[in-house]
């Protein structure tokens, strides 16, 4: 609805002008956070800044235009339901969290979708868009001077409310294992594993993050950038992909406010069950946390976050996403000294923290099977 | 109109380019802050040369030469990469084989090597071989569920007809499980080669290190065996509407593709009806199909126009998806904006709108190394001046409204359309 038209300009004014400077804008929600961005050439930042901060305050949430919106976004959900990796991951989730606000699908469900009232999404806006609950980041090339003029002159004005604002409490971890199947029309058999992770902030994040790397390679820290790091040389791809039991592994830990989880990603083939799968998993698993980080593990994980960092700063986009993607769960540092803070981790830190939160009781396992059983 | 500056931009006097006796050809373009480098390029052989009853075996070859070389199995190889957190991949598409990878820049002559050593002395290991054909059982099963890709199958069938662009690059599981190892291998020796090889670097390193390092790694790279791909069969658009549906039970989204032919990337009209296609299905949210399709009557998440980029037959395509009870009217609504696009010239502010759109991107397709090599390969590959960019501001300002009606009634006839869809039965 943010795209939708303020009291001062049209969608279609705002959206052609952008679009007309060869920029582009858009915006993404995660569970934490709604990101708006606009890259632009930099003759352009000042239209950028206006309209930004017009939609900081004056958005319409026109009641035919929400009623619109409702069908696409419906739409966009049953986009997303065509795919059974969606409707696992939303069934791991609910299971991975009993009372945090992560269990939920960002994207809603289709129950609410329905539901939502102009006055909920109305509500929702004047609450939480506010200057003082807002990072603004910019990356590029312009004079911080000149643009903080500008910021001042668009942003400085808007009055702030306090946002009031309901904090979950951090989900408990997870005691005891859980087993969840999903029956589909599909023909194959797909696995996700969710083990807890500590919050962003939290010292042992960054061991973590060596851990994802030398179990299941590194995640990349490119959102908008091109290509990542391979993971074939990961335990986890040699035991399962190269030794033919899996079609593709790959792993995903994502930076949060609160403690959220570690997700591993199996397509099975269909020459082996997920329970063979599982089992030699399990086995990888056993080894890794009753064995230890070798030398080279730790050297090479420390290089390839090395290299994924040069490769986030390769466009501006990626560079202010990261500032404020940080600057959420932490501060900005957090990323400028993010290899830095994997340096210090050693190879004992990445074993104490594996133990703690890899253990099999600590886990939620979804598997997706074929319906007829194929 | 966007102003771009045209003296900065890349063009004859700072792109590097050089053809080498082995017939490979180097371009590079500096990005000095950049503490990486990254590469992508191309060597002319595809599906378009998959024998027949063997589709899928120039794609399988690319697949191959990430399993191992001569020199390295599987495991030592990507350790060796991703020691350095390097990437190398390999595909292939329909005219050729596209590697990419990127790496920090004081890599640069190790991975150039093992790029190399990829390309050139392939293991063709027999249990990766194995592997990668259980793999494929299952990319067919994912691929035959997913209404998008099925959707894409439909519509190039009946779009390209007897033509080879008609078969999907994988190929299919029945030619798939016929390849076998020693195919895979003849098929190497016969297309690989430097010659008509085209590399482009974008990165941390001066460009004459860069292609002096290539020279230096590749030169030694002869395949005197190299044979040439077959030229593109003629292809002709076909006369009458065409449709099929593609049922897959119990997807809640429906996936479609209304297309028509277009013009290869390097003929006059391209560049005409990449404006025009801007206007109806990309500028802004989706152009005018995004505004008739998503935002006035709230049918489809994405709809969207789409115009090929390629050599020989190509298309021009408007795509949808949509929940399966409104498949029907999203088709109606496509069609009038459609017919509103051959019936009346676009409007003045909307081709002004689109101009400045085209050079107001350029900076920014430039920012990242990744968008840099992407245009160095577009000059390569569409036979374009080394000051493309420099020339497009008076380019564009040839372009008429009439133009785009002129090109809008040449190649969109509304009595002939191919609508592909994929979801559940009708």
């Amino acid at each position: 609805m943010q795209f939708k038209g303020t009291k001062n300009f049209s969608a279609q004014e705002m959206e052609t002008s952008i679009a007309r400077t060869g920029g582009y804008s858009n915006a993404f929600t995660s569970p934490d956070w709604t990101a708006y961005f606009q890259t632009v050439p930099s003759s352009a930042l000042e239209l950028a800044l206006r309209f930004e901060a017009d939609r900081m305050i004056n958005s319409l949430f026109d009641p035919i235009e929400v009623e619109n919106e409702r069908t696409v976004i419906l739409s966009e959900r049953e986009g997303n339901e065509n795919d059974p990796q969606f409707l696992l991951g939303e069934m791991v989730s609910q299971a991975a969290f009993q009372q945090h606000p992560y269990r939920n699908e960002v994207l809603g469900s289709t129950e609410d979708l329905l539901n939502l009232t102009r006055e909920d999404l109305y509500g929702h806006y004047r609450n939480y868009y506010q200057p003082a609950n807002a990072n603004l980041c910019l990356a590029g090339s312009f004079q911080p001077d000149k643009i903080m003029d500008l910021v001042h002159k668009y942003f400085g004005e808007i009055p702030s409310a306090e946002t009031i604002k309901s904090i979950p409490a951090p989900e408990p971890e997870i005691t005891a294992p859980q087993q969840l199947e999903l029956l589909g029309a599909e023909e194959t058999n797909y696995i996700q594993i969710a083990w807890r992770s500590p919050r962003a902030s939290h010292p042992d994040f960054f061991a973590y993050t060596l851990v994802e790397s030398i179990l299941s390679g590194p995640s990349a820290l490119n959102m908008f950038g091109t290509g990542g790091i391979g993971n074939r040389s990961s335990r986890l791809y040699r035991e399962l992909v190269e030794s033919q039991l899996a079609a593709g592994i790959y792993g995903s830990l994502s930076a949060s406010i609160d403690p959220g989880t570690y997700n591993l990603y199996i397509t099975c083939r269909d020459d082996h069950t997920p329970d063979e799968v599982l089992q030699r998993l399990d086995q990888v698993i056993d080894d890794f946390l009753e064995g230890e980080v070798t030398p080279d593990e730790h050297a090479i994980a420390l290089k390839q976050a090395h290299a994924s960092f040069a490769y986030s700063s390769d466009n501006i986009t990626n560079q202010a996403f990261w500032l404020g993607y940080a600057q959420s769960f932490a501060d900005y540092s957090w990323f400028t000294d993010y290899v830095g803070q994997l340096e210090a981790v050693s190879r004992d830190d990445i074993l104490r923290v594996a133990r703690e939160y890899l253990a099999p009781a600590h886990r939620v396992t979804g598997i997706y099977r074929p319906r007829d059983g194929a | 109109m966007t102003d771009t500056n045209s003296a900065r931009l890349p063009g004859a006097d700072n792109i590097f380019r050089k053809t080498y006796p082995n017939g490979s050809t180097v371009l590079a373009y500096p990005n000095p802050a950049s503490p990486a480098v990254f590469f992508r390029g191309y060597i002319p052989v595809g599906s378009l040369s998959d024998p027949t009853g063997k589709n899928g075996i120039a794609s399988f070859t690319a697949a191959m030469l990430s399993t191992g070389t001569q020199q390295h199995e599987f495991q030592k190889l990507h350790t060796l990469i991703e020691s350095l957190g390097a990437s190398i991949s390999v595909h292939a598409g329909s005219l050729s084989t596209v590697f990419s990878g990127q790496c920090l820049k004081e890599d640069l002559p190790f991975i150039l090597g093992l790029l190399l050593e990829m390309l050139s002395q392939p293991g063709f290991p027999r249990f990766h071989y194995q592997r990668l054909q259980k793999q494929l059982a299952t990319v067919f099963k994912i691929q035959a569920q997913n209404t998008e890709e099925m959707a894409s199958q439909a519509f190039d069938r009946l779009y390209y007809q007897d033509h080879p662009y008609a078969h999907p690059n994988i190929g299919y599981p029945q030619t798939v499980s016929t390849i076998s190892l020693e195919d895979l291998q003849t098929f190497h020796q016969d297309f690989y080669g430097p010659n008509g090889l085209v590399i482009a670097f974008s990165g941390g390193i001066e460009s004459e290190k860069t292609a002096s390092l290539f020279e230096q790694i590749f030169s030694a790279w002869e395949a005197s065996n190299q044979q040439v791909q077959i030229e593109l069969p003629d292809w002709k658009p076909h006369r009458t509407d065409m449709r099929e549906h593609v049922v897959i039970p119990e997807k809640s989204q429906t996936d479609l593709m209304i297309g028509t032919s277009a013009p290869a990337g390097m003929s006059a009209d391209y560049q005409v009806c990449a404006l025009g296609n801007s206007i109806l299905g990309q500028f802004g949210m989706m152009g005018r199909i995004g505004e008739a399709v998503r935002e006035r009557s709230g049918l489809a998440y994405y709809a969207a126009s789409s115009l090929e980029a390629g050599l020989g037959p190509t298309c021009w395509k408007v795509f949808a998806g949509v929940n399966p009870k409104n498949l029907e009217l999203a088709i109606d609504k496509i069609k009038d904006e459609l017919k509103r696009f051959i019936d009346k010239p676009v409007t003045q502010q909307e081709l002004a709108d689109v101009k400045s759109q085209a050079l107001g991107q350029v900076p920014l397709s430039l920012e990242s190394n990744a968008g840099i090599v992407r245009f160095l390969l577009s000059l390569e590959r569409y036979k374009l001046s080394l000051n493309y960019l420099r020339e497009l501001p008076a380019m564009l300002n040839t372009i008429s409204e009439e133009d785009i009606l002129a090109c809008a009634r040449k190649y969109w006839d509304l009595n002939s359309l191919v609508i592909a869809s994929a979801g559940k039965a009708l």
